[in-house]
């Protein structure tokens, strides 16, 4: 039983939160290439959701477009989140592979996607009275990846709901440790430039005279 | 001889070109910068609404008067002939009389609208202490006998009178308003800053300290109690200090400085009875202005969150300074325009009764000498179309007239307030050619084809002022209108689409048909096979 192709997989995966992943893990059918398309439209939807958004919805400052907020809020948190997995779960018996957490990851947040998808739809033809329709739908779609994500978590470490849910929150802590760092080496490297720079200017003035 | 003939061309080229940058260097453009806020509070240029008129120093204004022993207005040889630290100015409007609290002169001024002076009054007569000291506020009303009553803030005296003119130079006193003897007024010393008068000829007077709000008098100089104070704003140490509250013994919480809300500065009151007040502390935003109904509740609140801005809200416009304001002065003007001082930029900001605003001038950051600049701008007024503002160190009274936009923008707006937009449509359009960045022209010309039905122009508009509230109320129209009009393609769309779906299921569960990706991937399939035939070809 379960032949499915990759996308009946997704499929079987969002609409069986209890034991899709379980079977996923099982069958070993996860696509890393469609995880990554994932990542990809989860960061098209970001853009989507701050630039087509109904005008009367849109809070945004829509004057400056500026791409980086959101290559962070896709990329960067989805990849450190899958990092900062895999290095808390490693470390408290998880089973989980680096790839098949960025593979369970991936499906796990589709609903979110497509939440976020059709909620920038729908506000295109709404009135701000209707705003509680466009709010129920990206919640539900935000409150469903939440539970996909947690069976994602418990079904690629084996972990039992409690621990699952600790491994979750010692995630969350490492991401802050992981961005915290990240933006210090950032900063550092600043300021490493910043010198030679500076070293740069001294010796040309030194060499003109 | 050619080169020479060429050298002398390019010295006139280049001399015509010098003079004629030169004359556009000259000319005498406002020495402020005039600009407004769009629906995000972002700064944006505007044309000018008001330009100075002239500027009034002691000589023009006829103060030399006041010591020629020839004139009729002569009081001694020693009266200065110039203004010196005025705090105050009042417009008569019924008489068209500008007052002028001289207060370092200890003296009130009295001119008509043309700056020829009317009077002077130094002394009191029937008083006990018969001289002003420093006089820093001051009301004037014509009363039903058509006397003019003068009130004054009569600061370093502490207290208030209320003075019958009587002559050019004379006055007598009707009523004295002095430190109140109740248990509810604490403060030490009693400063009256300024003063106001209602219909009922109940006073309102400003104490410098006093945070409680306005101390209220009725007509015979009873203490009534006080009168619309304002709130404590909650900043991060405010709130700090309540929780820190909750956890302090007795003595800390005695130690514990108290959160005071800081005292209006100025006032000025409507035909209808309401009262507006500016507090003057530094970045003040908590009831920064207000509008108070006899009652004393605030109107402008931003109860339904942060609806009103007064003064500055971004800096775009002084490069490198922190932001600061200081609203000293508000005077309500004709149709219920008002006008709001800011003592630190100098900048007059000027609303419309919606308390949108319409206007910024004045500057304080160019040379103080130029007309439109202030070094202590203390006062404002306004009588008519003009705009007056008393600087307390240059001592002169500057007059700004509006612009021809100055003038449209003021008749669109007065029509917007009423709510006749269609009446008001064709003076924004004039607006609009002259100013097209001017985000209450898009409001209201939006507004107007609301009116007409004509929504989808209607959203083009709003969508250009960014009023997503007003876009969104336009799209609820056109989308009623366009579900009515397509009420048959789309009912008939639906019924299409249902059967279509229904049939599909059938076939499908008969095993007619495959399902929707295997049609899909057959006719891909297809097509390229005719591709790929057409291609050998």
């Amino acid at each position: 039983m379960y032949e499915f192709t990759t996308l009946g997989w997704l499929r079987h995966v969002i609409f069986h939160p209890l034991e899709g992943f379980e079977d996923l893990r099982w069958k070993k059918r996860g696509s890393i290439g469609l995880s990554l398309i994932i990542v990809v439209l989860l960061f098209v939807a970001m853009v989507v959701d701050r630039q087509l958004k109904g005008f009367a919805f849109n809070t945004a400052y829509v004057k400056v477009f500026n791409v980086v907020p959101l290559i962070v809020q896709s990329f960067v948190y989805f990849f450190v989140w899958v990092i900062g997995n895999w290095a808390v779960c490693t470390l408290f018996d998880g089973e989980g592979t680096l790839k098949n957490i960025c593979i369970y990851s991936a499906y796990a947040i589709v609903p979110y996607i497509f939440g976020v998808y059709l909620a920038t739809f729908i506000s295109n033809f709404l009135i701000l009275d209707e705003a509680i329709w466009v709010n129920f739908i990206s919640y539900i779609g935000l409150g469903w990846s939440v539970i996909l994500m947690i069976q994602a978590m418990k079904a690629v470490h084996q972990y039992s709901l409690f621990k699952t849910i600790l491994s979750i929150l010692g995630t969350l802590i490492a991401m802050l440790l992981i961005l915290f760092l990240a933006v210090l080496l950032l900063s550092l490297f600043q300021q490493v430039y910043v010198f030679i720079y500076s070293l740069y200017t001294e010796i040309a003035y030194r060499i003109r005279g | 001889m050619v080169s020479k003939m060429l050298k002398r061309l390019i010295g006139i080229a280049t001399a015509v070109a010098t003079i004629s940058t030169m004359a556009v260097t000259a000319f005498a453009d406002e020495p402020y910068d005039t600009y407004s806020y769009d629906n995000w509070d972002d700064p944006i240029p505007s044309q000018a609404g008001y330009m100075v008129e002239r500027t009034w120093m002691g000589h023009d204004l006829g103060l030399d008067k006041l010591s020629d022993p020839d004139s009729k207005f002569f009081i001694s040889k020693s009266e200065s002939p110039n203004l010196n630290a005025a705090a105050d100015m009042y417009i008569e409007d019924s008489t068209r009389t500008i007052w002028v609290a001289d207060t370092g002169n200890n003296r009130i001024l009295c001119f008509n609208e043309d700056f020829v002076l009317k009077g002077c009054y130094k002394t009191i007569d029937g008083a006990e202490k018969s001289n002003f000291a420093a006089p820093r506020g001051l009301f004037v009303e014509v009363d039903k006998n058509g006397d003019t009553i003068l009130y004054v803030a009569d600061t370093e005296n502490s207290r208030a009178v209320k003075l019958k003119v009587t002559g050019a130079l004379t006055c007598e006193l009707q009523q004295d308003f002095l430190k109140p003897t109740s248990q509810a007024y604490s403060a030490e010393a009693f400063s009256p800053s300024k003063v106001i008068v209602d219909k009922e000829g109940n006073v309102y007077l400003v104490a410098t300290t006093v945070n409680t709000g306005a101390l209220r008098y009725d007509k015979n100089g009873e203490f009534k109690g006080y009168f619309g104070a304002n709130r404590v704003q909650q900043t991060a140490e405010v709130i700090a200090r309540k929780v820190w509250r909750i956890f302090a013994s007795e003595e800390q919480l005695q130690a514990m400085a108290t959160t005071v809300p800081t005292e209006f500065h100025n006032f000025d009151m409507d035909e209808d009875g309401f009262i507006y007040t500016v507090t003057e502390s530094v970045n003040a935003d908590t009831d920064a202005v207000k509008k108070l109904n006899p009652a004393g509740y605030n109107i402008w609140n931003n109860a339904k969150g942060n609806e009103y801005h007064f003064g500055d809200i971004a800096r775009d416009y002084d490069e490198g300074v922190a932001k600061k304001t200081k609203l000293t002065d508000i005077v309500v003007g004709d149709n219920d325009v008002f006008n709001v001082l800011d003592y630190e930029s100098g900048r007059v900001f000027q609303y419309d009764k919606n308390a949108d605003l319409l206007f910024i001038f004045g500057t304080k950051s160019q040379p103080s000498e130029q007309e439109g600049s202030f070094t202590s701008p203390n006062a404002v007024e306004t009588l008519g179309t003009k705009v007056y503002v008393l600087d307390g160190l240059k001592n002169d009274i500057t007059v700004f007239d509006e612009t021809v936009f100055g003038k449209y923008v003021h008749e669109a707006s007065v029509l917007n307030v009423e709510g006749k937009y269609t009446e008001a449509k064709p003076i924004w359009e004039e607006v609009m050619k002259r100013d097209g960045g001017y985000t209450m022209a898009h409001i209201a010309l939006g507004k107007a084809c609301l009116n007409a039905g004509e929504y989808k122009q209607a959203m083009k508009y709003f969508k250009t002022a960014y009023d997503q509230e007003n876009y969104d109320k336009a799209y609820e129209y056109y989308r009623d209108e366009f579900l009515r009009e397509h009420f048959e393609v789309i009912v008939i769309g639906l019924v299409v689409f249902f059967i279509l779906v229904a049939v599909y299921s059938h076939l499908k569960k008969k095993k007619i048909i495959w399902s929707i990706t295997e049609c899909l991937a057959f006719v891909l399939y297809k097509i390229s096979g005719a591709f790929k035939s057409l291609m050998r070809r």
